[in-house]
């Protein structure tokens, strides 16, 4: 019932506002709702069948089973093969999560880590339903929590999602270190953050990740708040992580912090494009799907490059 | 004329416009605090000190500058000088002083409207230092508005008048004006006396004597025109017992002033608000008749009753109101020695049974004692004749101290016991013979007494005719009333007070024995006022007039007029009452140690009865108008003033010049009140500074972040 109000209340469009999908308790339904819906949308479209896409043919080994011999092959060549597909690599998918306190900031009905949070169970998802095996691991100033990749543990990724909160100071580069010492084998690691570090301070924190061939997706998720400083009156503007408190007068001040905003964010798709590391901006005014989107144009051009 | 200010000490509030500037500096810093994900951007952009001490609204601090500035000099009491434009033309400031006769002849020609206006008219030609008062009359007179230069309170102080149901008197009336002008400092007093000059209203002596240099202007009001008047002047209510039942035949008394042909008048009887009778006379002009109607039985307790007549020019004499309660016989005890003759007490007996109402129950005991029982439920002893013993006198002294009313006839037989002496108003002596000539008179009545009052009118009552021939000697004590004396000066009938109760004693018999009072016809009479004296009732008081008051907490005094029936027991009980005025309004009566006045002065019925509660039969009284007014007579206002105007002179007026000086810039003040204008606006700067501030501080989209959790 909620997934039909949810897609009413889209107004017949296949993105779902984000709004409603606060209103999703479950993330697991939740996720259903978007992958599915979205995975319904793309029905005609060119990528489907990505998960059954040929990766290459091997020699036909007894045990094997024969339904998946490439007849046509053996017509040419007169020996059996077997195809492998793309969707039978099981690789690794695991989600990395700032919870630092500054991810709880919202300006509408959605925070930040509301957004993080449906973004990273949606992947889950969406990666389980590909036979990958789904990790977690979440973190402010150290590591919070960690769920080894399986293909079991969506559900437990699921739950710890639930429970994750933000509300402690942040940090990057000790805490991912950590992670890149766990996650040895390689996979596809989803960091989903809101950044507030130097270019160069983030670069190295993730650097070590996709040294370690890690295929890197960068999710930047902002408020539209952050993005555009629409605040007027002269308050007093709190920092969420060290409580630190400065008198802003917005008027005078938006000019200049537009300007260090676009900035930084030009110097985190620069350093990440040096990298190799696919960045994407996500305003949390704006349809989950369209990262989703995103994350499927990536692992596209990975498949393709692998 | 120039702004200055009655009190300008209060303009250091000024100051106080420096409040909104601090309060819009300081405040607007510690307002809202904005949760921000991160300062990593704002910090890095170069802080200003200055911004912080800029003033963001101008306008909104300009309001609520302006507002306080005009708070403060409301306060300062600002008023334009008009010193130098002069005194009005009169040569010194006036205490003016305005009488308006609210009396209900008044009603005639709404001449009251009339005075109001004239008096707007007095008003509006007060100079700036003049004060006014006004004051309104009848009966009495009250102060509406005392010495003031404020014409809005004189107005109001018009508007509040109301024709009245008093009588026109001139004397209280000039006489508070006498007292304004004799307490006023300003040298010149002029009084207005606006009335429709009744005769009646003045007898020429009433002392009135004015300050000098005080004038008297009479303002006539009305035409003057004759005004044929109809009017009820007194109804009458005798009372008949027909088969135990109470029947009342009342006569009214319709006169008619004025007029110039015969007319048609329909009288109506109304009982308990309801028309029962209507009886249809032709009134001659000038001229009186009597109106009886078909009697009717009194049951109920407070019976209302109205005579009215068609409406004419005069209303308020139109109506004649009454209050009747059933009567019930008052128990009197006649005592007479066991072997006295049989017709000892042929007379009394007989005086007292003969009475169309039956208001006397008459028991008779033929013995020398008095039992306890005999004195139950009685309210009158009748000692004829007899030798009381010792225990008996001691009953009758604690009847008496209890309220009873003890006559003692000492006859031939009679006689008291020496040890309840005390309870005789003297001493009781041997018999006297007057068998010279033709007897002993009465000589001397106490006509003040209740006993004798009724025989004080001429052809009342003829006492000169009875010859006494025999009678005891009595010495009265030092506390002692001699109501009666003989002609030769001896004591016939004396009164003592005992406790709440009274002993009389009647020095000579009651029969035909010692004399022949018993065979004159106004022996009935007296006997009858006797009874009803020792017994404790007067007569019954049908209705007042307006103007007197009566006292509520005195329940008994109450009972002893007739006015208040058993059923009024909430009245004795000293519980709080409230009184229903004729008008509708009501007046509360506490319960108390001291007297409940009730002042009567509307016509018409005044209820009385517990808050709250809504009896049956409540306590009424009837109140009708003083028909002195209802005489439209006038007297010559120009000699009405040449009585009371006293000899006039310049008016030491130097000496108040000083004080008229201060008073000046008070009574400028006063009458041009600026500073209600002032707060007005502070006010309206209030609002519209609050609502500004509302607009421009409403919640924006985003105006202040959310914090997930």
């Amino acid at each position: 019932m909620a997934v039909s109000r949810a897609r009413a209340t889209a107004g017949g469009s296949q993105f779902l506002d984000p709004a409603v999908l606060g209103r999703i308790a479950n993330l697991e339904l939740l996720a259903r709702t978007v992958v599915d819906g979205f995975l319904t949308g793309l029905h005609r479209s060119p990528y489907l069948g990505f998960s059954v896409d040929f990766a290459e043919h091997r020699p036909y080994m007894p045990g094997d089973d024969i339904r998946r011999i490439d007849w046509r092959l053996y017509a040419r060549t007169d020996r059996h093969y077997i195809k492998l597909f793309e969707a039978d690599t099981n690789a690794n998918f695991s989600v990395v999560l700032d919870l630092s306190a500054s991810m709880s900031y919202g300006s509408h009905s959605l925070a930040k880590i509301d957004y993080a949070r449906y973004l990273a169970a949606c992947l889950a998802y969406f990666s389980s339903k590909q036979r990958d095996r789904v990790g977690l691991v979440t973190f402010d100033h150290e590591i919070v929590d960690y769920v080894p990749p399986s293909m079991k543990h969506l559900d437990t990724i699921l739950h710890r999602l639930d429970q994750s909160d933000a509300g402690r100071p942040g940090e990057f580069e000790a805490p991912l270190m950590q992670v890149a010492e766990m996650l040895a084998r390689k996979g596809i690691l989803v960091v989903i953050s809101d950044f507030y570090e130097e270019a160069d301070d983030v670069i190295r924190a993730i650097g070590p990740l996709r040294a370690r061939g890690h295929d890197v997706i960068v999710f930047h998720v902002l408020d539209p708040f952050e993005l555009e400083f629409p605040f007027e009156e002269a308050s007093g503007f709190e920092d969420l992580e060290t409580r630190e408190q400065i008198p802003v007068i917005p008027s005078k001040l938006k000019g200049d912090y537009l300007a260090m905003v676009r900035e930084h964010l030009e110097n985190l798709q620069q350093r990440f494009s040096e990298n190799r590391i696919d960045y994407t901006l996500l305003d949390t005014s704006k349809p989950l799907d369209m990262a989703l989107f995103q994350y499927l144009l990536a692992r596209e051009r990975l498949s393709k490059t692998r | 004329m120039s702004l200055t200010f009655l009190v300008p000490l209060f303009l250091v509030g000024f100051f106080g416009i420096v409040v909104p500037i601090i309060v819009h500096l300081t405040r607007r810093q510690r307002r809202n605090v904005v949760h921000f994900p991160s300062l990593m951007f704002l910090e890095k952009i170069p802080y200003q000190e200055q911004r912080r001490r800029r003033i963001q609204h101008w306008f909104l601090l300009s309001l609520r500058a302006l507002a306080l500035i005009l708070v403060a000099a409301a306060f300062a009491r600002p008023f334009f000088d008009q010193s130098s434009i002069g005194d009005g033309g009169t040569g010194g400031p006036r205490e003016v002083v305005v009488l308006i006769d609210q009396s209900y002849s008044m009603a005639v020609g709404d001449q009251l409207q009339e005075a109001r206006t004239e008096a707007e008219r007095i008003f509006g030609q007060l100079g700036p230092l003049d004060r006014a008062s006004l004051v309104a009359f009848a009966r009495g007179a009250t102060v509406v508005a005392r010495s003031t230069s404020d014409r809005t309170r004189l107005q109001g102080a018009l508007d509040t008048l109301r024709v009245s149901s008093g009588a026109t008197r001139y004397g209280p009336a000039l006489k508070v004006a006498q007292t304004i002008i004799e307490e006023s400092n300003l040298p010149w007093g002029e009084v207005y006396l606006l009335s429709d000059f009744q005769r009646n209203g003045w007898t020429g002596d009433e002392g009135i004597r004015l300050p000098a240099g005080s004038t008297v202007t009479p303002v006539p009001l009305g035409t003057g025109e004759a005004v044929d008047n109809v009017m009820v002047t007194d109804v009458s209510l005798p009372r008949q017992n027909v088969a135990g039942r109470e029947r009342v035949t009342p006569t009214a008394r319709i006169v008619r002033r004025g007029g110039s042909e015969p007319r048609d008048v329909d009288v109506a009887l109304e009982l308990d608000g309801q028309e029962i009778q209507t009886r249809s006379v032709s009134l001659a002009p000038n001229t009186a008749t009597a109106v009886t109607f078909q009697p009717f039985t009194l049951s109920q307790p407070h019976t209302t009753g109205t005579v009215r007549l068609p409406d004419d020019p005069l209303l308020a004499d139109n109506a004649h109101h009454f209050v009747l309660s059933p009567g019930t016989s008052l128990p009197v005890l006649i005592v007479e020695a066991a072997q006295a003759p049989s017709d000892v007490s042929l007379y009394l007996r007989g005086a007292l049974e003969i009475s169309e109402d039956g208001r006397f129950g008459v028991r008779t005991r033929r013995a020398s004692s008095v039992r306890p029982v005999d004195l139950d439920n009685t309210a009158a002893v009748f000692l004829n004749n007899v030798q009381i013993d010792g225990p008996s006198a001691e009953r009758l002294r604690s009847f008496v101290d209890e309220g009873g009313g003890v006559l003692i006839a000492f006859g031939e037989g009679g006689g008291w016991p020496a040890s309840a002496a005390d309870m005789l108003p003297g001493t009781v002596g041997q018999v006297e013979d007057r068998i010279q000539g033709r007897g002993g008179r009465l000589g001397y009545l106490d006509y003040e007494h209740p006993i004798f009052e009724v025989f004080a009118g001429p052809r009342s009552g003829d006492f000169t005719g009875a010859r006494f021939y025999r009678a005891r000697s009595l010495v009265p004590s030092d506390s002692a009333a001699v109501l009666g004396r003989f002609d030769d000066g001896s004591v016939a009938l004396a009164e003592l007070r005992y406790g709440r109760g009274k002993v009389v004693v009647w020095t000579t018999s009651l029969d035909a024995f010692w004399n022949d009072l018993a065979l004159q016809p106004v022996f009935l009479p007296f006997v009858h006022r006797m009874a009803e004296y020792l017994g404790g009732r007067a007569e019954a008081v049908e209705w007042f007039v307006a103007g007197q008051v009566v006292d509520l907490a005195d329940p008994e005094a109450l009972e002893t007029s007739g006015l208040v029936s058993s059923e009024a027991a909430g009245l004795v009980e000293g519980l709080d009452q409230v009184a229903i005025l004729p008008s509708g309004g009501s007046a509360p009566l506490p319960a108390g140690d001291g007297p409940r006045y009730l002042p009567l002065e509307e016509h018409g019925f005044y209820t009385v009865r517990q808050p709250g509660s809504d009896p049956a039969r409540p306590f009424v009284m009837a109140v009708n108008v003083d028909l002195e007014e209802s005489n439209l007579t006038r007297i010559d206002p120009d000699e009405l003033v040449l009585q009371i105007e006293a000899a006039t002179g310049p008016s030491d007026g130097t000496a108040a010049l000083g004080d008229a000086f201060e008073l000046r810039r008070e009574d400028q003040e006063r009458r041009q009140s600026l500073w209600r204008w002032l707060l007005f606006s502070a006010l309206m700067l209030f609002v519209a500074e609050t609502v500004i501030s509302n607009w421009a501080s409403r919640p924006r989209s985003g105006a202040a972040g959310r914090v997930a959790g």
